[in-house]
């Protein structure tokens, strides 16, 4: 009988030394899992009810429930299909562009000398800018008829181009400000993880002999990998729901050349007041951002298995 | 050694020139900031002018935006400092605690940020009306928390990722509790990523339009709203004097303070390299 | 058992109690809500004065609390009003947010022309003829507004608003390029066909130096809201309209596309880039005296013709006058911004005497000579304006065609609940057409499907 008993004793500290162990870990958890639960969890399923519903505007609640009539809508919608088409075509060219320049100046940069923390600084400044104001000055900037670049180029023989009128280049000026705005981002984040980089290794292969692309190759680049996938992942997460820049750009235009996803949505709830379709453009959204993330995440994990 | 002289030389002048180009717009914006409306729009455009303060001083002097300019930087410090913590936690959580289930939520959380922010502003108000937080400070910096927690959280996991484990299993085996590994061994060390992940949401608060005008009217209302009430005149047309002047005006705290972050950064990383 | 019924006694003697105070709360309530019904919270005293919050566009909220309340104090001292400004774009939204709370915020709307139909279909909104009528003036003179302005506030026959800042579509002309131009000035009878003979010869190069430095026309081409109102005043002027009299749209025929075709025309005589050129754009173009002809809202007048700071031109240069005659008349459209009170508020005496104040005559003229505001009132606009504001007699002159086309045309933007869905619908259609991606033709019929869509 005894025996049993001094065998259990041990093993039952055991488990609640465990289980305060586990309440500790999840401790790091519930701050941040509060906050978001209670600012998220009623948004989002207002989000999910009305676009299965038609809402009275004079509440803002459910009048009646019209299953998946929203989203056939929505669905059969050319705009909203074109809107997601120039909304591929923005990330696709964008996030590449703002990654490599974004690695490559934090790279470039990092060299020892005094001036080095101000420059740092000093590429903060095109996010810090209002949305509105560097729409507006980059318009002034492009505009064909008084603005600053096509007046530059014409003293190299070059242009005049319709920066903001055609809608290729329209689609290349929202690509253009969208780096100029977020790849100070990817630099700020970048020379972080560079610093953190332990300066042994980088010792340790200058004994052997190693030249900067064995070193950049086959130290560096694994090393940062979880950090170059964790700054695509939130670049990525913040392209998606860009709308600002085009709305103070180019409102969309010429056309609807450069009408971005959330600025569709964005137009549909604030400007026609059609929140419910709205609301099931934002699922479709949602879904597929959860869907494409969860691609990246997965990719990024066989990376980081490769190395 | 001389030849690495050069392409030190040769990555200092690469830095400047890159830099100088980011800058250009900037640079035309304050000097945009300092005309006359009649001045802004010339064919070709206008480098040398007489230049004016007016611009500065309508909107020091008559306006609400000194007070605007308070309520940002304490819905953006506020909002930074609380998504840092919970967030870099959280973080911490999914880099080295494995508990289960805990990556899924992680998954989740960051997920969360997929749904347009258009959707959430009008069911967030809907919130703050009926709990009467509309028109507060704290309820703006709450908002702005979701945004930002999940981006500190996924970027603070890959810091820590990072680091060598050995850190804080020493730390505890010297009797440390999990927090006290935490804030002792792995906060100090992580301070680049620290500080670079709180400038970023600092910045992403301070320049958020759309939960801004939503959620606010008047007391907690801040600079981005004030600056689309200028770019949406619709009896003159847009003052992009004052535009560009407002612009300049919110750009230069950021840059302070980014300036005396990495002051404090540099100094502590190399106290950490003496203790090391 | 004893123990258990004194506590059952206890129970419900204090449910009865709590039940019987609620109830006395709720009639209290519902008796006090009664009686600030009918007094309408009164215009406030000294010790405590009536506190009035009103949401208005920023463009002129700020102005008004700094010059208008001033004024109104001097007659109306205890009645303190804050004028939160919100940015043109989010207006409707958030007027719409929080009008709809149980307890709104805004004693006082300022809506924008198509409106009304929008925030009055809530519920939200008080009957200015019958429901205020007790606090009304004597002297208050409602057949005195111009009709047009007036008309922008009505829906299914009640009068939920009065005009506060008139605006209108109106050509702006710069003298100096129609002269350089070998080209007689433009009056009001100026024909559409007339204009765009013209127009070719209005692009021009004015210093000889061999490159075209001045163009025709400078107006709305981007996509935008507000482009559409363009396209409309051609519409309206051939005699086309928007909506036929079962409320189905009717702007897709022939009229329409042809209307269209001419302000795709336009931009053939407009300066480079002008496809992305909306209000700011081409009113610097204007005002640099790069453009001829500008098809504008009336109220940049004064920074664009008087303000040195602002602009290169003089009055003396520049003209006002409608959009060219079609086959029926000149165009316009009208912007008028007018003053509502929620339903729900609890002062809305003190919120009557204030939207009195704004839109009496005594009101606009104080408006107009300081703020330069436009007026509504057809005495107001056939006062002179004081030595200050003279260049303001050529405008009110415009200002009262403008408000005659306006009413004989029915300029105006759709009104119905869901008016700001049609704008955005023809806004669309307007940009395609422009940007060459799809037909007139066909971008009307779409945009009438998804009008017909909104307006079910």
């Amino acid at each position: 009988m005894s025996n049993v008993k001094t065998e259990h004793r041990p093993a039952r500290r055991f488990q609640s030394e465990t289980l305060l162990d586990l309440v500790s870990r999840w401790a790091f958890m519930v701050p941040a899992g509060l906050i978001l639960v209670a600012m998220l969890a009623y948004p989002i399923l207002y989000t999910l009810e009305i676009s299965f519903a038609l809402i009275d505007l004079s509440t803002f609640q459910v009048t009646e429930w019209v299953g998946w009539e929203n989203y056939e809508f929505v669905l059969s919608d050319s705009r909203f299909w074109a809107s997601l088409k120039v909304t591929a075509v923005y990330l696709a060219l964008s996030l590449p562009l703002q990654m490599v320049l974004g690695f490559g100046i934090a790279y470039l940069i990092n060299v020892e000398w005094k001036g080095r923390g101000f420059i740092r600084a000093l590429f903060l400044i095109p996010m810090v800018v209002a949305p509105v104001v560097a729409g507006g000055v980059w318009r002034m900037m492009l505009d064909p008829l008084y603005g600053l670049t096509n007046y530059l180029l014409s003293f190299v023989g070059l242009g005049p181009y319709d920066w903001l009128g055609d809608s290729w280049l329209a689609m290349l000026t929202i690509v253009i400000i969208d780096t100029w705005r977020w790849t100070p981002f990817i630099v700020l984040i970048a020379t972080a993880s560079i610093l953190s980089l332990s300066r042994d290794i980088f010792e340790a292969a200058d004994i052997d002999g190693a030249n900067w692309w064995t070193k950049l190759w086959s130290i560096s680049i694994p090393l940062l990998l979880p950090m170059i996938v964790a700054t695509f992942i939130v670049r990525w997460l913040g392209a998606v729901k860009m709308f600002d820049i085009a709305l103070a750009a180019t409102g969309g235009g010429p056309g609807a050349a450069t009408q971005v996803i959330n600025l569709y949505i964005y137009e549909e709830a604030f400007r026609s007041l059609h929140f419910a379709e709205s609301a099931a453009m934002a699922m479709i959204v949602l879904v597929g951002t959860m869907m494409l993330t969860g691609v990246f995440l997965r990719g990024s994990r066989k990376l980081e298995d490769l190395y | 050694m001389h030849r690495f002289a050069v392409t030190h030389k040769l990555r200092i002048g690469g830095g400047i020139v890159v830099a100088l180009l980011f800058l250009l717009p900037v640079f035309w914006m304050v000097l945009t900031s300092f005309k006359f409306q009649r001045d802004i729009f010339t064919t070709p455009p206008t480098v040398f002018f007489t230049p004016t303060l007016e611009n500065y001083s309508n909107y020091l002097q008559r306006s609400s935006i000194p007070y605007q300019m308070l309520n940002t930087a304490i819905v953006a410090f506020g909002s930074g400092l609380i998504s840092i913590f919970t967030g870099a936690m959280a973080g911490y959580a999914l880099a080295r605690l494995r508990i289960r289930g805990a990556g899924l939520l992680g998954v989740l959380i960051l997920m969360s940020r997929g749904v347009p922010p258009i959707a959430l502003a009008v069911p967030m108000f809907l919130v703050g009306r009926s709990l009467g937080l509309i028109d507060k400070h704290i309820f703006l910096i709450l908002a702005y928390c979701t945004f930002l927690i999940p981006y500190v959280m996924w970027l603070m996991r890959s810091f820590f990722i990072a680091l060598p484990k050995e850190l804080e299993e020493s730390a505890m085996i010297d009797g440390c509790s999990r927090f006290g590994a935490f804030f002792k061994i792995i906060v100090p060390i992580s301070l680049p990523g620290l500080l670079s992940t709180l400038i970023f949401c600092v910045i992403l608060a301070w320049e958020e339009l759309l939960f801004a005008i939503v959620l606010t009217n008047r007391v907690a209302s801040t600079v981005p709203v004030a600056i689309a009430n200028i770019a949406g005149d619709t009896v003159n047309g847009a003052n992009w004097g004052a535009l560009t002047a407002v612009g300049t005006m919110t750009v230069i705290p950021v840059v302070i303070f980014a300036l005396l972050v990495q002051k404090w950064l540099i100094q502590g990383l190399a106290d950490g390299a003496t203790k090391g | 058992m004893e123990q258990l019924k004194t506590a059952m006694g206890l129970l419900s003697r204090r449910k009865t109690m709590l039940l019987g105070a609620a109830a006395l709360a709720m009639q209290g309530l519902a008796g006090s809500h009664v009686a600030a019904q009918e007094s309408g919270g009164g215009l406030g005293t000294a010790d405590s004065p009536v506190q009035l919050r009103i949401i208005a566009d920023a463009a002129y909220g700020n102005a008004w609390q700094q010059v208008m309340v001033p004024k109104f104090n001097e007659k109306y001292p205890h009645i303190k009003v804050t004028i939160d400004p919100v940015p043109y774009t989010e207006l409707l939204a958030k007027a719409m947010l929080d009008a709809t709370a149980s307890t709104p915020t805004y004693d006082i709307l300022v809506l924008d022309d198509p409106w009304t139909p929008q925030v009055a279909q809530t519920g939200a909104l008080v009957d200015l003829r019958k429901e205020t009528a007790q606090w009304t003036n004597e002297g208050y003179d409602w057949d005195d507004f111009n009709a047009a302005p007036l008309a922008a506030t009505q829906w299914k026959g009640v009068q939920y608003g009065v005009p506060m800042r008139s605006n209108m579509l109106l050509m702006f002309v710069n003298k100096t390029l129609y002269k350089k131009a070998g080209l007689p000035v433009p009056t009001p009878d100026l024909t559409w066909k007339e204009y765009l003979e013209q127009a070719p010869k209005l692009v021009q190069d004015t210093n000889g130096d061999g490159v075209v430095d001045a163009w025709a026309i400078g107006t709305y081409f981007k996509r935008d809201p507000l482009t559409p109102t363009i396209w409309q005043s051609i519409l309206n002027s051939e005699g086309g309209r928007l909506l036929d009299n079962a409320g189905k749209p009717a702007f897709n025929d022939e009229i329409g596309v042809k209307a269209l075709e001419t302000h795709v025309e336009l931009l053939k005589y407009a300066p480079p880039g002008a496809i992305s050129h909306g209000y700011s754009e081409a009113l610097a173009a204007f005002r640099q005296g790069q453009v001829a002809t500008s098809f504008m809202w009336g109220s940049v007048y004064r920074n664009s013709a008087v303000d040195p700071k602002t602009t290169t031109l003089t009055p003396e240069q520049v003209g006002l006058q409608v959009l060219p005659v079609g086959a029926k008349m000149g165009g316009s459209n009208r912007g008028i911004a007018s003053g509502t009170i929620h339903a729900k508020s609890k002062k809305k005496e003190a919120a009557w005497a204030f939207l009195q104040w704004f839109s009496s005559k005594e009101g606009e003229l104080y408006h107009v000579n300081n703020l330069g505001g436009f007026p509504a009132r057809k005495s107001t606009l056939a006062t002179k304006p004081n030595a200050d504001n003279e260049w303001m007699t050529p405008v009110f002159a415009a200002l009262q065609q403008g408000f005659d086309v306006i009413e004989a045309g029915e300029m105006w933007r759709v009104r119905h609940p869901k008016s700001d869905a049609v704008q955005q619908a023809l806004a669309d259609a307007v940009a395609s057409a422009i940007s060459g991606q799809a037909s007139a033709k066909a971008a009307l019929d779409d945009a009438a499907r998804r009008a017909e869509r909104a307006l079910r």
